[in-house]
Parts: C-alpha cells; structure tokens; sequence
C-alpha cells in the first residue's frame, strides 16, 4: 500500500513536471517596463518569515529602495525572471536596496529544493505568505507581480507578469531612485 | 447564434470601417498559428501582430490533476477543475498603450451554435472559499488592465467535454474602443495523451 502511495507520488510529481515544461515552453519573453503608480500609494506593513524561520518586517527596510517580487515556483515567468532578481541584487547590495522575494502558498521544504534546482542561490531574502495574505494587501490578482518602494515607503513601481529586472531600463529607475536627490 | 458579431460583421460589409468606427467597436480576424508538440500530441494556439497577444495551450485532465495537487488541494477541488476543458493561457499587451479585458464578456462557439461561456476565476475561488480553501492562484484572473508590458498566464476553464471543437470569441478595450476577434478550429484537449 505504501508502496503504491509512494508510485503514484513519483507519478504525480512526473505528470507535473511534464505539465510544468508544456505550459512553459516557448513562453514570451519577459518584458522590461516598470509602470509608475502615479501618485505612490503608502506600501502595505507586512512581517514574514524567511527560509530559517527569521521574521523580516518590512519597516525595517525603511530608507532603503526595495524590489518586492510576489512569486511561486509552479509559475513559469516567475521562474524565468528569478536568475534577473539575483543579478539586480548583486549589482546594487552595496547600496540602499534590497529584493524580498514573497512566495505564495508554498512551504519551505518545496521552495528550498526549488532553489537548489538554479545555477545560482539567491542571496536576497526568500519570504513566505503562507495564505496569500500580504499579496492580497497589495492587490496582486496575478504571479508574477512585482513593486518597487522608494527609501520613504511608498509604491512607487508596478509590474504584472515577468521582466528582465537587470535590463539597462530598469536598472536605471532603480538607480534614479537610489540617487541621493532622487524626488520622484 | 451571435448577434453581436453578425451584427458587426453586417456593418462592416456595408458600410466599411468609417462607419464602424462610430460605433467605437472592430472586429479582427485573429492571425493564429497552431503548433503541435511531437511529444504530447497537444496543440497550442497563439494570436501573431495583435496588440493584445493570445496564447492558448491544451492541458488534459492529468496534467490539471497534478499542479493542483502539488498545491495539497482536496479531491473534490482537483477532480473538479479538472473535468472541465483546461487550457493555459497566456495574455500579454503589446500595444503602447493600457489594455483590459474580461473574459466574462468572452464566448466559445461550439459546432452546434451554442454560445457557452467560461467558468471564471472569481467562480471557482468563491466555490473554494465555501469549503474552507483560502487557495487562489493558477487560474488566469479574469479581468484586468495591462499597463505597457504587462501580461499574465494561467488556466482558462470552460465546462465542455474533453476533445469538443470550437470557436473563441474573445474581445479587449483599447480606451473607449472595444475590439473583438475570433480564433477558429479550436478544441479541448483530449482526455488523455495519444499513444
């Protein structure tokens, strides 16, 4: 009986794969326009765990021009723009920034094998909204989503569906807002 | 069998597109290419030079089982969805512009005449929420405004039996404009994988 529980798991998980590569293959390309919230809206407090069970709140990044990437790994464009969110990171962690990654409805097991699955282990904080609370907060409908928070707090850039975030475009927002006169 | 797209298509005959502008609506016939995985035996569809790109992807009833089993979903959930015709689709905005679209306003034209209309996100999600599943991800939202560079993929579901050809009515707004195009020889996937 195991046995058979155990098959139809390695089954399951087969047909999955499979399923995850046919929705996935020839996928659009991922885009590389941000959207300007116009006028910003105060960005949502939230706190969540990461991977080691470390609280991260959100207040706690407050200066700071943070990437917040809504994101699961059954999603294809979230998985194609996963490599970008780390090289956006190493290019500015010198500086007042940082990516938070939140991963929806996933459990840590999942999302750590995931991970160990990408030729590069991203260094920014994966974060877990266990039932898809913060997302609602921020009004996201559909994965990927993404933000970017100015250093005083507020939502200052949207993106629906994936992007390259380490385009020459997008890195420039990012560095216009890392500027020190930078009044958006 | 679709009064609004005779309607529009009796206008355009007689009176070309001046006189549909007017009417602040276009009809597009949907250039589409269908590929076939030589693997699976599944087609996909996808729209080519429209400002709002479609893409369609067959998904039998296995494939549906185990994405949302993967996510600990109930059997009732997973048998469900899966009975129904699935496809992963794929919207995106290529315009300069903002687009919506609302797939409630969407129509899939079986061979008999029959307009049927999809089972919508917020449908399932509500069905869910009554039996204590706080789950909603997966299934393509089903309305929304793209701003330039946005876009989306999920699953689209409509109650239709496995392998049923049809005809997708679909539409988008373009500020006041509302477009309408139409993707011809489309069917549900078949019930399992061709051997």
């Amino acid at each position: 009986m195991r046995r058979n529980n155990w098959k139809s798991k390695l089954l399951a998980g087969a047909m999955l794969l499979f399923a995850m590569a046919l929705f996935a293959a020839d996928e659009p390309e991922l885009s590389i326009t941000l959207n300007r919230l116009d006028p910003p809206l105060p960005a949502p407090e939230f706190t969540l765990n990461d991977m080691d069970g470390k609280p991260h709140r959100l207040r706690d990044y407050r200066g700071k021009v943070i990437l917040i990437n809504f994101w699961a790994t059954w999603c294809p464009p979230c998985r194609k723009e996963m490599p970008s969110l780390e090289r956006v990171y190493q290019q500015f962690k010198d500086r007042p920034f940082m990516v938070l990654a939140l991963n929806q409805w996933e459990s840590e097991d999942h999302v750590f094998s995931y991970m160990g699955d990408l030729n590069v282990f991203p260094e920014f904080p994966i974060l877990f909204d266990p039932e898809s609370k913060v997302s609602e907060d921020y009004g996201v409908r559909g994965l990927p989503t993404s933000f970017i928070i100015d250093a005083e707090g507020r939502l200052i850039y949207k993106a629906v569906g994936g992007r390259e975030f380490d385009h020459p475009d997008v890195l420039a927002l990012i560095r216009e807002l890392l500027a020190p006169t930078s009044k958006p | 069998m679709l009064p609004a797209f005779d309607y529009i298509a009796a206008m355009m005959r007689l009176s070309g597109f001046l006189l549909l502008s007017l009417v602040m609506a276009s009809v597009h016939a949907a250039s589409v290419v269908e590929q076939k995985n030589p693997d699976s035996g599944l087609s996909r569809w996808h729209t080519e030079g429209q400002e709002f790109s479609l893409e369609l992807i067959q998904l039998i009833p296995d494939f549906v089982r185990a994405v949302f089993d993967s996510k600990g979903l109930p059997p009732e959930i997973i048998d469900s969805v899966s009975s129904y015709c699935v496809f992963g689709t794929i919207v995106r905005n290529r315009a300069d512009v903002p687009l919506s679209y609302n797939i409630a306003d969407w129509r899939y034209v079986t061979a008999d005449g029959i307009e049927h209309v999809g089972k919508l996100k917020s449908e399932w999600v509500s069905e869910w929420r009554e039996m204590g599943v706080a789950f909603r991800w997966t299934l393509l939202p089903e309305a929304q405004t793209w701003q330039v560079g946005d876009w989306g993929q999920g699953f689209t579901t409509v109650n239709l039996p496995h392998g049923t050809p049809f005809d997708l009515h679909y539409s988008w707004t373009r500020g006041d404009q509302i477009h309408h195009a139409t993707i011809e020889g489309l069917r549900c996937a078949p019930e399992q994988l061709e051997k």
